[in-house]
């Protein structure tokens, strides 16, 4: 790894992650003086204490779990523009995948990081043409009786779906207890946040995959044990 | 204001396309490569994105056009959105489905919105260098050991695909609207079997220029077996088991 490059992403990256947030913050600020109202504090800090609790613990597990697929560009981007498990996350992995390149190598970075820039930018330009555009027509499309009503319903398991597929077919022995792990969880708590069971899945993924090549895993222990 | 956030994150993302661009070339990575991962992102992100779009809409009808706009377009998500939005409405006294006309109850859900998503931005200057050279670091160092590292990557797609696969096979969504069922199964079994069978004819006829564009295309056809089953079997599409 260049470790200038990987220096020089993440100068940018922050660079650009606290502008983000100055804008962030600017917002509602923004909001405020233009209306001239500003919010009543009671009813903000008990929707706070609903959101904090629920969404500040995620974040810590959602970059934990990020920043090792996306590297560091694409985590950041990812992380300012948004939508990420739904979009971002699968985006750059499939770019990743096209360009038979892997995470954590600096082909990996550059690839997911145009990657996540694209997406961020027809995200952007798709909502923006869509609201000035198409604002009236648009609820027809999810409305109750719409053609299309269960097809946008179920984008995240046709896109999922097509993204697994090769992976599942390859590695079906590692899928196999992720997936029995997700369902059972999800018997017990089906609304789990889905920041949350990823990282689950996630680690009992990496453990069967552990124990399924546990052959390497002994002879990688005692290829550094000679050399010791 | 809406306008000023969209050139921002468009300048931000050229500004990061062009470096990357850059290296890419220094590093070899072809031009050709980098052209299909730019438009095979573009399409495989056009279907998310009218989502999202949707969900601005449907958050319109209560909050008007541009705070919903902003926040999908900047941090936001389609779940946390709705949900902040619906948290604070409540705390007020309303709800999602009517109009917020009072100012302090519309600048009230514009903080609340605000403040409840920026907790990653204020963590990730401190948090990625750290973790890219902790756990990217072990991996890429085994990598080059042994196949150990190609093994975890693979594992740890698996695991993020496998909590969406289960949510489909499994799960409920907090609006009831998207639950697991015959409708979800099919989608995902009918796009899984549709980028199989167009994986195979590329490979077979050598249409390495469609390759990328086969995932996009398999979710298009996930997408389009829902609309057919929902019309011919109406029934049976609306069959949820949670």
């Amino acid at each position: 790894m260049n470790s200038e490059y990987f220096k020089k992403v993440h100068k940018w990256g922050a660079i650009w992650n606290y502008a983000s947030l100055i804008a962030m913050c600017a917002i509602p600020v923004v909001m405020s003086i233009v209306l001239k109202a500003w919010p009543d504090l009671n009813a903000l800090a008990k929707t706070l204490a609903v959101l904090i609790p629920l969404y500040w613990v995620t974040a810590f597990v959602e970059i934990a779990t990020y920043v090792p697929m996306l590297g560091a560009g694409g985590t950041y981007l990812s992380f300012i523009t948004g939508n990420i498990s739904n979009l971002k996350l699968p985006c750059g992995l499939n770019a990743m995948e096209g360009a038979k390149v892997k995470p954590n190598t600096e082909e990996g970075e550059v690839i997911s990081t145009i990657s996540i820039a694209v997406s961020a930018i027809t995200t952007t330009v798709v909502i923006a043409a869509g609201v000035l555009l198409f604002a009236p027509v648009l609820p027809k499309i999810t409305a109750e009786g719409s053609v299309f009503k269960s097809a946008f319903e179920n984008v995240l398991p046709a896109l999922f779906g097509a993204l697994g597929a090769g992976y599942f077919i390859k590695h079906w022995k590692i899928a196999i207890a992720p997936m029995i792990g997700g369902c059972i969880i999800l018997i017990f708590a089906p609304k789990m946040q889905v920041g949350i069971l990823m990282f689950i899945t996630i680690v009992i993924s990496i453990i069967s995959a552990m124990i399924i090549h546990r052959d390497l895993w002994y002879d990688d222990f005692k290829k550094m044990k000679s050399k010791s | 204001m809406a306008i000023f956030i969209v050139v921002f994150i468009v300048i931000q993302s050229v500004f990061f396309i062009v470096k990357s661009w850059k290296h890419g070339k220094e590093i070899g990575i072809s031009k050709e490569s980098m052209k299909n991962t730019i438009f095979s992102s573009a399409l495989f992100t056009f279907a998310p994105a009218i989502s999202i779009l949707v969900t601005v809409i449907v958050l319109a009808n209560s909050l008007g056009i541009v705070l919903p706009w902003i926040r999908l377009t900047v941090i936001g998500n389609l779940a946390y959105e709705t949900v902040a939005a619906e948290n604070a409405l409540s705390a007020l006294g309303g709800t999602i489905n009517s109009e917020v006309t009072d100012p302090v109850s519309f600048t009230t859900v514009a903080w609340a919105m605000n403040i409840g998503a920026i907790f990653p931005l204020l963590l990730l200057p401190f948090a990625v260098k750290k973790l890219q050279k902790t756990i990217g670091g072990a991996i890429s160092k085994s990598e080059k050991s042994s196949k150990i590292g190609d093994i975890i990557s693979a594992a740890a797609f698996i695991g993020i695909i496998s909590a969406f696969l289960s949510r489909s096979i499994a799960g409920l969504s907090s609006d009831g609207r998207t639950d697991a069922g015959v409708l979800s199964v099919t989608v995902l079994i009918v796009s899984v079997v549709a980028m199989i069978i167009l994986t195979k004819i590329c490979i077979k006829f050598k249409l390495s220029k469609i390759e990328p564009f086969t995932m996009p295309l398999s979710m298009f056809i996930g997408m389009g077996s829902a609309m057919i089953l929902t019309h011919f079997l109406p029934d049976i599409a609306a069959i949820v088991w949670r």
